[in-house]
């Protein structure tokens, strides 16, 4: 069964650029435009891991984060943070919030390849 | 009476008060040249003010124009990105599993060739049909042919790569133009209320439905830069590695190759 990956990010291109690195490694991607679409996306199907943007209308990242942090049919998910923001201040922030990983915007397909692996392999 | 009136004090205050009234004209004629080019610098620079508020009304009226552009700009970049996208994940879709056939027939070639071999064995002292092995044989190229090929796929696969991260400078300059949006509204606010400020009732009728239009809940980072030199991840790893156990570029290869 295809492991599914939930990527919240309010740009367009963004999600079908992470759609496009991920779906030929055989995962299937679930798109959400800003953090709170995401999380009304997760109850509504089993998510292995959760991709996100920092800056999003509605709900931010770091708050996307929190939430899930702190509710415990998820807190064990994987979270890549991919941003253009790439300030130590945010980096820390985004570690402190409980992300896995950070990948900086314009992102390397190889390299989100590699981490979405590194978790669900 | 009039000896008091005509007396040598008052006649002296007299003179002292001729004597400023003189001084008064002669400071007068000093200044009237002066006071003459301030009325000309005023002649001159009532019109160039009158044409800077005409400009920063004109300016103002166009720039929700301007906004709109941008984001018509945003938009269409938007769509051909997605566009591209599309006929790349082809592309990546159609490499991969030409790979997996290639691996197949290099695979089967593999295996012809060691059955050859078996048969050649098996035919003891039939010289001719290890003769017909023997021609057989070499002319089985396909596994080179497959490895010429999949060599090709991989690089292909690698340009598609390059092409993903090369289109992401939409994403960037969405995020810049957005960015200019901002600024642009913002200006656009301040020299809407100083021109109302100055009252002109025609120029506050010409603000009305000019109003800039900005996407609903846009954000955007307005550092964003399109850089490929990996300097950023780099810096983004840094922080990361004091707690976590971080990728090197030896283990992405491995896994790629």
């Amino acid at each position: 069964m295809k492991k599914t990956i939930l990527v919240a990010d309010d740009s367009p291109t963004i999600r079908k650029f992470v759609a496009v690195a991920l779906n030929i490694q055989g995962f299937a991607v679930v798109a959400a435009g800003d953090g709170m679409e995401a999380v009304e996306k997760l109850p509504q199907q089993k998510i292995d891991l959760v991709i996100t943007d920092l800056n999003m209308p509605n709900l931010d990242g770091f708050e996307l984060i929190k939430i899930i942090r702190e509710t415990p049919e998820y807190k064990d998910i994987p979270i890549i943070i991919l941003s253009s923001l790439s300030g130590s201040a945010e980096i820390e922030r985004g570690m402190k919030c409980g992300a896995n990983s950070y990948l900086v915007k314009p992102f390397d397909p190889k390299r989100i390849q590699y981490e979405v692996a590194k978790y669900l392999n | 009476m009039s000896s008091q009136v005509f007396s040598g004090t008052n006649l002296s205050n007299v003179f002292d008060k001729l004597n400023d009234l003189k001084n008064l004209f002669k400071f007068g004629e000093r200044i009237v040249p002066i006071i003459q080019s301030l009325i000309e610098f005023m002649k001159e620079i009532v019109p160039l003010l009158e044409n800077i508020n005409s400009s920063i009304s004109d300016s103002t009226t166009k720039m929700p124009q301007a906004t709109n552009q941008i984001n018509n700009v945003t938009k269409s970049t938007e769509l051909a990105t997605t566009e591209i996208l599309d006929l790349v994940d082809k592309i990546t879709n159609v490499l991969y599993q030409s790979e997996e056939k290639l691996n197949k027939l290099s695979s089967d070639s593999t295996k012809r060739k060691e059955l050859l071999g078996k048969i050649k064995e098996l035919s003891g002292a039939n010289t001719e049909i290890s003769a017909l092995v023997d021609q057989i044989i070499p002319l089985d190229q396909d596994e080179d042919l497959a490895t010429n090929l999949i060599e090709q796929i991989n690089t292909m696969k690698e340009d598609t790569y390059q092409i993903t991260l090369s289109l992401q400078v939409q994403d960037i300059t969405a995020q810049q133009l957005a960015a200019v949006n901002h600024l642009i509204n913002s200006v656009h606010t301040k020299l809407a209320t100083l021109v109302s400020d100055i009252d002109q009732s025609q120029l506050k009728g010409d603000f009305n439905g000019m109003d800039i239009q900005v996407p609903e809940g846009v954000t955007f980072d307005p550092k964003a830069s399109y850089t490929k030199d990996g300097e950023k991840q780099k810096a983004a790893d840094q922080i990361y590695a004091d707690s976590k156990q971080q990728a090197s570029q030896a283990d992405i290869d491995k896994l790629f190759s």
